[in-house]
């Protein structure tokens, strides 16, 4: 496994927030980034059925193993050097259904989370830079 | 004329780099396994490492011993020769004992950084995709 893919919602301030942070992390892995209704994501993967997925937050590795809520959190965290630790213990049966509660938390209330704290979402930013250009 | 604080000092000199010596060399012979596991059994790297790190531990522990030379007061006779002698030697050993476990530290961070780099992923996937390489 070399590189992961993660599909994440461009309309979300937090999630925007989080492709932000995760970049600037050294990573064991390549970490790409995807919006999910980027038609890259057809090209790339062709099986692939976005319907059959929760919007919020999925992981595909180059070797196609997708995975969803907690565990694609736990990917990610894998994917990062300083944070690989805290993802095989969080992988643990002990912990892993508290990592699932507290995503499920964090992805259903995502959109308030971003308005609560003012984060602007890629989508937006993309809009805005657009419409300056064309100016 | 060789005064008992010049024999405090020649003895002084003698046990401490003696048992710097001693440490370094048990430290490169021990340490090298931990090092060879945590290079992914690279054993010259580790032996390069393995010796820089002994002469980092030289430099300072010598640097200590002679520095620290002068400190502790005059001796006149033979009871005062051993009172200072020994509180010096007793600070170039816990000196030893600190840098002995910096030096555990190191090495144990290093071989725990080596295990996560080739850990593999934690969960399975929930999943899976004909995946079409780029």
């Amino acid at each position: 496994m070399k590189t992961l893919y993660i599909l994440y919602d461009a309309q979300c301030g937090f999630c925007s927030h989080c492709r932000r942070w995760l970049e600037q992390q050294p990573g064991f892995l390549d970490l790409r980034f995807l919006p999910r209704d980027s038609p890259e994501i057809e090209c790339r993967f062709p099986g692939f059925v976005r319907s059959q997925y929760p919007e919020e937050l999925v992981v595909i590795s180059d070797e196609g193993g997708i995975y969803w809520g907690a565990h694609a959190w736990v990917m990610v965290l894998y994917a990062l050097v300083e944070y690989r630790e805290w993802a095989v213990r969080l992988a643990r049966p002990a912990l892993l259904p508290l990592a699932r509660k507290v995503c499920e938390l964090i992805s259903k209330k995502r959109r308030d989370l971003s308005s609560l704290l003012g984060m602007e979402n890629d989508a937006t930013l993309a809009a805005e830079i657009r419409r300056n250009h064309e100016c | 004329m060789v005064t008992p604080t010049v024999w405090m000092y020649i003895a002084y000199l003698i046990i401490s780099v003696g048992l710097t010596i001693w440490v370094a060399r048990t430290l490169h012979a021990n340490g090298r396994i931990f090092l060879v596991d945590s290079f992914l059994g690279n054993e010259k790297l580790a032996d390069s490492v393995n010796h820089l790190l002994v002469v980092g531990f030289y430099l300072i522990n010598i640097g200590y011993v002679t520095l620290a030379l002068k400190y502790g007061g005059k001796s006149e006779d033979l009871q005062q020769v051993f009172e200072t002698l020994s509180s010096k030697v007793g600070f170039v050993l816990l000196v030893l004992g600190v840098m002995h476990f910096m030096n555990l530290l190191i090495f144990s961070k290093m071989r725990k950084r080596a295990m996560l780099r080739n850990q593999p992923p934690p969960l399975p996937p929930q999943a899976h995709l004909a995946v079409k390489t780029a």
